[in-house]
Parts: structure tokens; C-alpha cells; sequence
């Protein structure tokens, strides 16, 4: 791993009128790394995600990707970075095939190249078939893998995937779980938000824990084993201030009295 | 089509690129956006298609045809050959109306698109590009309705007033288009600033319905109403108010340089007005209406805007009210849940209400129609030779059309997939929840109607038709029933909207028209003996109580399943 991070954030804070979801935020990660970016619902993760890939351009602080500041030149930022959002937004009357050039085109890339590497892309996870299909028939799965496609099409440096693994079985679970550890020896950061936690205790090097708008916990999964509990899951609900879950299971109970 | 748009705007790049603008990938935004609008359907046809059944209709020709052909009826209008203005003055009240209705009703969604939120921003486009993207494809789109509505115009513009008239008529029609858009966005404007994002989206909704009524009710109505030897003799410029309407101004143009010889200096200001104001109109949209416009578009598309604390506390009180309705209709618990989930689902669920809401106007308008194909004089005398016969039989029976398009479409849904409930509860009579589903089906829509039916009725020829109208509902009841016994083959909202129909279905249905048919003659001709209808009440009434016991009794078998 090099010296230098990738992705530098300094004193990140945003607020929606008087609500403020992200607080003084400060994060340095490094090329080849992983990031396992866990947190309860409303924490602030989306929020993260969304200043970090230009969805949001006003915020407060500093997002420097690359050396680049994302207030100067968001859209160079941009040309680094491959998005795969959590709510499998897609233009479902295209094919995949269209969907990919059109996505590819917004890159830069050149056409032939384009169609090529689509096609590779395609038939790897097993979507040749349906390379001109409109997509209003597809399943969740095969839609998300088309989103995943969109989001390595352009070979970026950095991959941000939120919830990837939404509606894909068994197999195709295990195959992007390889992909990320390939993608990391490739040099590739990868930045993984999700509520799984038995993925992320496998997948990651260094595990984000957020939680009312800060980091509370930061670190591989070993050293979070060390200080708090020894699956991911509890270090969660221990740290979320979610430790008594009996008193929880307790209310339900005894609601059928 | 679309690629010589396209085309354009490859040459317009040089300019576009000095400002910022990635001419690349403005054009694949906007080829990709113009690919989406041809695949998506026509929401202006959207309500007549379905009641053909075949939503996946998607052919962009037929959208080209059928826009063309309604140019070509506006462009008849032309050949009215009468005084000064008249003519164009009302083909360009047609061409904008229509302009301003499609817009609204088709292109909303387009300009409302979630998806570009999260497909568009996180690759490296820049915002200059977006907007611009975004202005390209409308004027696209607006333009190419402009030029297949107008372009029979500009052709029988030839004929008319010589081949000069033909570049001056393509002017006229982009001035008209813009004053649509004008017009479109201070209506947006008004809209968005007095109702919730949620409730617009309903609104918009509504015009759609109310311009598919609209089309309906010309094609019946207007050339009964319109005696077009009356109008040849009317003097537009007489009138004082003709002075303020837009589409006056734009003749003028016409007026000015095709017949300088009857045109006068008002003519000469109302050309320089209709030359001018649109122009004005559009700077004014660019200007002043559209930054604001941008941003409360991206309110409504993000959720947040959506949750209105004020409007919930207000819908609590209307559900007591629907509570103890449906305890009284239905008090069985299952056929209590069937009940409230129709009633509530059909209030809310906006395709359900874009297919079924036409069909109450189209039952007035029908009548309207055959009453004035009554022969007669003039207007009034039609009437009341109407009121002296008993055409309201025919209208109380024709209320059950609305029935039979209410019950067609109530087991579709596009989310049919939520249905899986039914299928996973232990509900040992799903009889209970289709005749929950009737009940509310109505209570909410159909007594209502015939009660205001009723009362026209009852008005126009007197309270001795009250029996008749009983008999009519109760018989219109079990038609109803019988709908829904061989037709309605699913629970509420549970199909998907493509539904075959057979063979078998269509002779069903055909009988079941007969029936009805043949007892509203048979009504018809009993009507004279008042006493003989209040009595034939009472076995109908029994009739359809028994019936209600026998729909109850429905079982799994009866119903066609779906795969969720």
C-alpha cells in the first residue's frame, strides 16, 4: 500500500435544515483498501456516499480525491470513481447493451473499446444472452449486475458499491465477493456500505463504523474483536448504543399478552 | 426524426461547446433520452388503450400517426371560408389547447425523471451539460409535436392563401407553440405553489383524464352543437374580447401579410403583439420562470418533500367515516378487509383512477349526444321533446357501463405482486373479500353516481321516475354481479394489467349485455302501470340479496390465480 491516501476527507459536516448528519467527519483511506462502511439506518452512510461520489455539492470541509478537491473539480473526481447505488435506479426501458455504451460514452471511453469491454463484461456474469433485452423485464439480480457492470465499466480507481449484493443468489454472492479481494490486489480501492455484517467481517481490511453522524469505531476486524466482542454483529449493536436487545425482544413478547 | 434533430444539434455543438458544454455527451444524453421517449407509452392514449387490452403497444409510429392525424382534423378547420381571422383564429385556439394539454399530460413525467438523480450525477458530466440536455430535449420534443400537429396545416395553408403562406404559417406555429409553453409553465407554477408535490402528481393525473374526456366529448358533441352556417356569419372583430386573445394576435400575422388589402392599423398592432409576445413569453420562461421551476421539480422528486404532517391529521377524520360504513356494509372481519383495502386502494391507486374516471363522463356525454340527435328545431325544442318521452330508462341503464368499467379494472394493478397477502393468509372464503370488494366498489363510486344521476332525472322529468330508478339500480346490481361472478376472475388489485381476453369472455360479455338489454325493454314497456314497478321493486330487491349470499360463497376454485 503507498503512502499517500486516496481519499482524504477533512472536517466533513452537513446538515438538512437544522439536522445535522454528518459531524466534523474526518477519514483518510489508502489505495488497495478495502473500507467496510457499516452504520445504523439514518447515521449518516448515505450521506457519505452520496458527497463522496458528487450527488451532494454543497457541503462543509474537505473532500480531496486523489490530490483533487471535490469543490474544484468535482468532475474530475467523478472520472475516478465507479457508483453502484443502493436503489437500482436504471433506465429500464434500454437493453443492457444500450445502457452500457450510453454509460460508457458519459466516461469518455472510445466506442469500439466500448462495446468490447461491454460485451466481456456481459458474458462474465453470465448476461450475454440477454445483452439485448430490454430491461423492464428483468430480474432484481440480473439488473443489479448490469449496475455493477455500469460501475466498473470505465476501470475506475476507486469503486463505491452500496447494498451490491441486493437480489443476487448464492453464486453470483460468492463471485463478486472474489471480485472485490481481486479488484484490491489490482490496486483498486473499494469503498462497501453495507448492513451485512457477515460480508463485510469477510471482505474488508478496515472496518468504518458510523453512527449519529461519526466514526465511532475504525479498524481491521481483528483489532474491533480485540476491544469489544468477537462477531461483527455484536461489535455493532454494542457500539450503536443497541447493546440490550433482550429488553427489545421482550416488548414483542409480551405484546401477544 | 429524431436523428435530424440529432443532427442539429451536432451542428449547433461549436457554439454549445464555447460554453462549457460536453458536446459528446450532450448527445448521448439526448439520443439516449429521445431512445426512452419513443419506448415509453403515450400516456395521452394510455386510457383509451386500455380498454384494448394491449398495453405493450410502444411503437413510436403510431404516435406520429395518430398526433398527424388529429393535425389534419384541426387543419379541415381552415377551409372555413368566412370574413377575416375566424378560421386561423380557431385552428390556433385548437393547435394551442391541445399543445398546452399534451404537454402537460405527457411530458410531465419526462421532465420529473428520479432516475437521471442517480444515473446522471455520479459520472463526470457537468451541470452545464444536464441543463442543457435538459432544454435540447424538451425543445425537441415540443417541436416535433409542433411540427406533426401542424404540419397538414401548413399544407392546406397552400391551397388557401398561395405557397407564400405556407414559411409564414411554420411561424405562426412555433409563435403558438411558444405561448403554449408559456402558458404550461405559469399553470406548473400555480399548481406547485398552492398543492403538496404528492397531490401535483394527482393533478397531473386528472388532466389526463379530463383531456382524454375532452377529445370524447368534441368528437361527439361539437358537431352537434356547432351550426356551421351560424358561424360563417359571425364578426370576430366586433367583439371586444377578441381583441385579448392570443390566437387572434397570431392570425393577425396571416391577416397582415396575406390580405393587406382588408387589414387596417389594428391589425398592423395585433401582428407586431403576436409576432412579439411570445417571444417575450419564451425569454420570460428561460428567465425568470425556469430557475425556480428547476428547483421545486427537484423537491418534488426527492421524497422529503412528500411528508406533510397537516394533510394526515386531516385524513384521520375521513377514515372514521369510511370505519363505520364498512362495519355497517360489511361486518364480516374478512369481508370488512375486503371492503377497506378496495375502497381504499381504488381512491389512491392513480392508473385504477385514470382508467375508470373517464367512463363517468362518457355516460353523460352519450346522452347528451343522443338527446340532441332528437329531431327538432332548435336546441330547446330537442329538449323538451325529451323530457316529454322516457329516454331516462336508457340513461339509468346506461350507468351500468360505468359499473362494468369499474369492475373490469379492478382486479389490475401494476403492483399486482402485493397481492401474495391474499394467497398466504388462511382465508377459507375468499367469496367474503369479493363481495367486501363489490360493496365498496358501490358504495364509493356507483350509488353515488346514480344518485346524482337520480336527481337530474327526477328534475328534468319529475319525482314519478323515483321507482324507476330503484328498479333500474337494482337491476344494474346484479348485472353488476353477474360481471363480476364470470368476468372478475381475481381479487382486488391483484393481476397484472396485460390480460387476455378470450373468446369465451367476449360471448360472456355479449350475453350479459343482452340481459340487461332485454330487461330495460321489458322495463320499458312496464313503466306505464307505476304500481307494477313499486312492486316488481321487491323480488329484485330479494333477487340481489341472494345473489350477494351466493357471490359470498365464492371459493379458491372460482378464482384465477396469479404468480406473485
Amino acid at each position: 500500500m503507498s503512502d499517500t491516501a486516496i481519499i482524504q476527507i477533512r472536517n466533513l459536516s452537513k446538515s438538512y435544515g437544522s439536522k445535522l448528519v454528518l459531524k466534523h467527519l474526518s477519514l483518510d483511506v489508502f489505495p488497495g483498501q478495502v473500507i467496510g462502511y457499516i452504520g445504523p439506518n439514518g447515521a449518516g452512510k448515505s450521506t457519505t456516499v452520496k458527497i463522496l461520489t458528487g450527488l451532494i455539492p454543497d457541503f462543509e470541509g474537505e473532500v480531496l480525491v486523489n490530490g483533487i478537491s471535490m469543490a474544484h473539480d468535482p468532475q474530475e473526481i467523478k472520472k475516478l470513481i465507479g457508483y453502484v447505488p443502493e436503489n437500482a435506479e436504471i433506465y429500464d426501458v434500454l437493453t443492457p447493451m444500450e445502457y452500457l455504451e450510453f454509460i460508457g460514452k458519459l466516461y469518455g471511453m472510445e466506442e469500439a473499446a466500448l462495446r468490447d469491454r461491454a460485451k466481456k463484461l456481459l458474458t462474465a456474469f453470465g448476461l450475454f444472452m440477454n445483452a439485448d433485452d430490454r430491461m423492464d423485464t428483468f430480474s432484481k439480480g440480473m439488473k443489479q449486475k448490469v449496475l455493477l457492470i455500469a460501475g466498473i465499466i470505465h476501470n475506475p480507481k476507486i469503486i463505491i458499491l452500496d447494498e451490491p449484493l441486493s437480489g443476487l443468489d448464492a453464486n453470483a454472492v460468492i463471485m463478486i465477493k472474489e471480485l472485490i479481494m481481486r479488484l484490491s490486489q489490482e490496486g483498486k480501492t473499494i469503498f462497501y456500505c453495507s448492513h451485512m455484517m457477515d460480508v463485510v467481517e469477510k471482505v474488508a481490511h478496515r472496518i468504518l463504523l458510523i453512527n449519529k453522524g461519526e466514526i465511532i469505531a475504525d479498524g481491521t476486524f481483528e483489532s474491533l474483536k480485540q476491544n469489544h466482542s468477537d462477531t461483527l454483529e455484536k461489535i455493532f449493536s454494542k457500539l450503536t448504543g443497541r447493546g440490550d436487545s433482550a429488553t427489545e425482544t421482550d416488548a414483542i413478547i409480551n405484546a401477544f399478552d | 426524426m429524431d436523428k435530424i434533430f440529432l443532427r442539429f444539434v451536432t451542428w449547433l455543438s461549436p457554439v454549445l461547446e464555447k460554453t462549457g458544454v460536453d458536446t459528446t455527451q450532450l448527445y448521448e444524453i439526448l439520443k439516449v433520452k429521445l431512445l426512452m421517449d419513443n419506448r415509453r407509452p403515450n400516456a395521452m392514449f394510455a386510457a383509451r388503450r386500455a380498454v384494448k387490452n394491449d398495453g405493450s403497444v410502444k411503437n413510436p409510429w403510431i404516435i406520429t400517426f395518430s398526433t398527424m392525424l388529429i393535425g389534419l382534423f384541426m387543419s379541415l378547420v381552415l377551409f372555413l371560408n368566412t370574413g377575416p381571422y375566424l378560421a386561423q383564429t380557431l385552428y390556433f385556439s385548437i393547435f394551442m389547447v391541445m399543445m398546452a394539454l399534451t404537454l402537460i399530460s405527457d411530458f410531465t413525467t419526462v421532465l420529473i425523471d428520479v432516475r437521471d438523480q442517480f444515473i446522471l450525477m455520479p459520472r463526470p458530466v457537468n451541470d452545464r451539460t444536464i441543463a442543457v440536455s435538459r432544454i435540447l430535449h424538451i425543445t425537441i420534443y415540443v417541436l416535433r409535436l409542433a411540427l406533426l400537429q401542424g404540419l397538414s396545416g401548413m399544407v392546406m395553408i397552400g391551397f388557401i392563401d398561395g405557397i407564400l403562406a405556407v414559411p409564414l404559417f411554420f411561424v405562426q406555429v412555433l409563435e403558438a407553440t411558444f405561448l403554449s409553453i408559456f402558458m404550461v409553465n405559469i399553470i406548473y407554477l400555480v399548481l406547485m405553489k398552492f398543492v403538496s408535490p404528492q397531490k401535483f402528481k394527482d393533478i397531473i393525473s386528472y388532466f389526463q383524464v379530463g383531456f382524454s374526456i375532452l377529445i370524447f366529448a368534441t368528437y361527439y358533441l361539437l358537431p352537434k352543437l356547432i351550426n356551421i352556417s351560424a358561424l360563417e356569419n359571425i364578426s370576430l372583430l366586433s367583439h371586444w374580447w377578441a381583441f385579448t386573445l392570443p390566437p387572434v394576435w397570431i392570425t393577425a400575422l396571416n391577416e397582415l401579410l396575406m390580405h393587406p388589402g382588408r387589414s387596417g392599423l389594428v391589425t398592423g398592432i395585433l401582428a407586431v403583439a403576436g409576432f412579439t409576445v411570445p417571444l417575450i413569453g419564451l425569454w420570460f420562461v428561460a428567465k425568470v420562470l425556469a430557475p425556480g421551476f428547476n428547483r421545486r421539480l427537484a423537491i418534488i422528486s426527492t421524497s422529503e418533500g412528500n411528508s406533510d404532517s397537516a394533510l394526515n391529521t386531516k385524513k384521520a377524520g375521513r377514515f372514521s367515516v369510511i370505519n363505520s360504513l364498512s362495519r355497517i356494509l360489511a361486518p364480516d372481519p374478512v369481508e370488512n378487509a375486503g371492503f377497506k383495502i378496495t375502497w381504499k386502494l381504488a381512491a389512491r391507486t392513480r392508473e385504477f383512477k385514470m382508467k375508470v374516471y373517464p367512463a363517468f363522463a362518457y355516460v353523460p356525454i352519450y346522452f347528451v349526444y343522443f338527446a340532441l340527435n332528437s329531431k327538432g328545431e332548435n336546441v330547446s325544442d330537442r329538449f323538451s321533446r325529451m323530457q316529454s318521452g322516457h329516454t331516462y330508462i336508457f340513461l339509468m341503464y346506461m350507468c351500468s357501463f360505468i359499473l362494468s368499467a369499474i369492475l373490469m379494472n379492478i382486479s389490475m394493478s401494476s403492483k399486482y405482486k402485493s397481492a401474495w397477502v391474499y394467497y398466504a393468509m388462511p382465508i377459507k372464503e375468499p367469496g367474503k373479500i369479493l363481495s367486501g370488494m363489490y360493496k365498496a366498489v358501490l358504495t364509493l363510486y356507483f350509488l353515488p353516481f346514480c344518485l346524482a344521476m337520480g336527481a337530474v332525472i327526477v328534475s328534468v322529468w319529475g319525482p314519478g321516475t323515483i321507482n324507476d330508478i330503484i328498479l333500474a339500480f337494482l337491476v344494474s346490481t346484479i348485472y353488476g354481479m353477474l360481471i363480476a361472478l364470470f368476468m372478475v376472475k381475481g381479487l382486488p388489485f391483484s393481476r397484472p394489467v396485460v390480460a387476455k381476453q378470450g373468446g369465451g369472455r367476449i360471448i360472456t360479455s355479449l350475453i350479459m349485455l343482452v340481459f340487461i338489454g332485454g330487461i330495460g325493454f321489458v322495463h320499458y314497456f312496464l313503466m306505464r302501470s307505476e304500481l307494477l314497478i313499486w312492486i316488481l321493486i321487491a323480488p329484485f330487491l330479494l333477487i340481489t340479496w341472494l345473489m350477494f349470499h351466493f357471490y359470498k360463497k365464492q371459493t379458491w376454485d372460482n378464482i384465477e390465480l396469479s404468480d406473485v
